[in-house]
């Protein structure tokens, strides 16, 4: 009778943990099954711009995915797409600040070179100032917008003028009231448009 | 007898909007007010430029053109002196090249209390036209640096304002073109 309850303990407590490891492992393979399908969701939402995440949670995104270690065919293939995209969105977004910096700095420069005209000791000295200035320019004459008044997003000029014309004005009057609200480039680097904005 | 009051209230809400897009706000006035003085000063930077006689003959001409640029095409500007009750009248380029050839060492000229005398008001055609006053003290001296002559003169410059459009880049910029009219002297004193 002893024996007998000792088998049925024994086979009870096998079936049991049976039962748990069957459990726990359907509970992974459904584990699994979610992080598959969020993967492919989010991978191909990505792809397909379909996300409102910025570049930085897209590339978390990515990583999360990454250290699933899924190894699933679809997924390896979706992340391989992802990230040559990203890859390709980064790279366009470093060029952008860099471009941005790069107007800035030259933004800057302009800015200081007008004050340099404005307070040169000499009229030789101004000219001097205005040639390396114009050096920046597709030509003497890019247009110059001079925002007097900017009222509710619409902005009131000033007779529109020349680069040369407006850096001689600088050095006439000396005084550099403007500072630079918007510059355009050609293909070249070179400013075609310039737009002012009285301090 | 609704359908007239209905249509009335329509022409009258029309008519206000019209004249309401007309008036500018108090801000876009006081910087167009800003604009216009802001020109007679550049002028009159322009002319001490051109009245310095160091300064090289290339850059008193290119000067001469930003002033002439300044005015209306026809204006003209009042010249005075003590020793004579007459006022004659240049065009600008005139008046300019006059002053280059003043025949004394070194001249010193001022221009100082520069403010509306008449402020800008819309015509019917949509100019602004305003009065600004100026005061300007010449000092002409000799070879000696001895002061040869002096006055102070009190001049009134007509302004005009007018919105005009033009196209940069492909846009339609529309500005505000400021021009100077006649300056007229209206009096002269030995201050």
């Amino acid at each position: 009778m002893m024996v007998l309850l000792a088998v049925f303990i024994t086979l009870g407590g096998t079936t049991s943990c049976k039962s748990k490891k069957r459990l726990a492992r359907e509970a992974a393979e459904a584990e699994y099954k979610s992080k598959v399908e969020q993967a492919v969701k989010d991978l191909n939402a990505i792809l397909d711009d379909e996300t409102l995440w910025s570049l930085e949670e897209k590339e978390a995104r990515v990583q999360t995915i990454k250290d699933w270690n899924l190894q699933n065919a679809e997924v390896d293939d979706l992340l391989f797409q992802v990230e040559k995209k990203l890859a390709r969105e980064r790279a366009q977004k470093e060029e952008e600040e860099r471009n941005k910096q790069e107007v800035q700095a030259a933004n800057v420069t302009l800015e200081q070179n007008f004050n340099s005209i404005a307070r040169a000791g000499s009229v030789m000295q101004a000219n001097r100032i205005i040639d390396e200035t114009l050096s920046a320019f597709e030509s003497p004459n890019v247009p110059v917008l001079i925002i007097i008044k900017q009222n509710a997003g619409f902005n009131d000029y000033d007779r529109p003028t020349t680069i040369e014309k407006y850096l001689n004005y600088v050095k006439d009057q000396k005084k550099a009231t403007e500072k630079v609200h918007d510059v355009k480039y050609n293909a070249n680097g070179k400013i075609n448009e310039l737009e002012l904005i009285k301090k | 007898m609704k359908k007239i009051i209905a249509t009335l209230v329509i022409a009258l809400c029309v008519v206000g909007s019209a004249m309401a897009q007309d008036e500018l706000s108090f801000e876009r006035k006081q910087a167009i007010d800003s604009l216009a003085l802001e020109k007679v000063r550049d002028l009159s930077k322009y002319i001490k430029i051109v009245g310095t006689k160091d300064t090289p003959f290339s850059e008193a001409n290119r000067v001469i053109d930003r002033a002439e640029e300044l005015f209306m095409s026809d204006a003209e500007i009042g010249v005075s002196s003590l020793g004579s009750n007459q006022i004659t009248y240049y065009r600008v380029r005139k008046y300019m090249e006059h002053l280059m050839r003043l025949n004394y060492d070194r001249v010193e000229i001022e221009w100082y209390n520069i403010e509306y005398v008449s402020d800008l008001q819309r015509q019917p055609d949509g100019t602004y036209v305003g009065v600004i006053t100026i005061f300007q003290s010449f000092r002409g001296y000799d070879k000696e640096g001895n002061l040869a002559y002096k006055d102070t003169t009190k001049k009134d410059i007509t302004v005009y304002v007018k919105r005009k459009e033009t196209q940069i880049g492909g846009r339609t910029i529309g500005f505000w073109d400021v021009l100077l009219g006649d300056m007229r002297v209206k009096e002269t004193t030995n201050r």
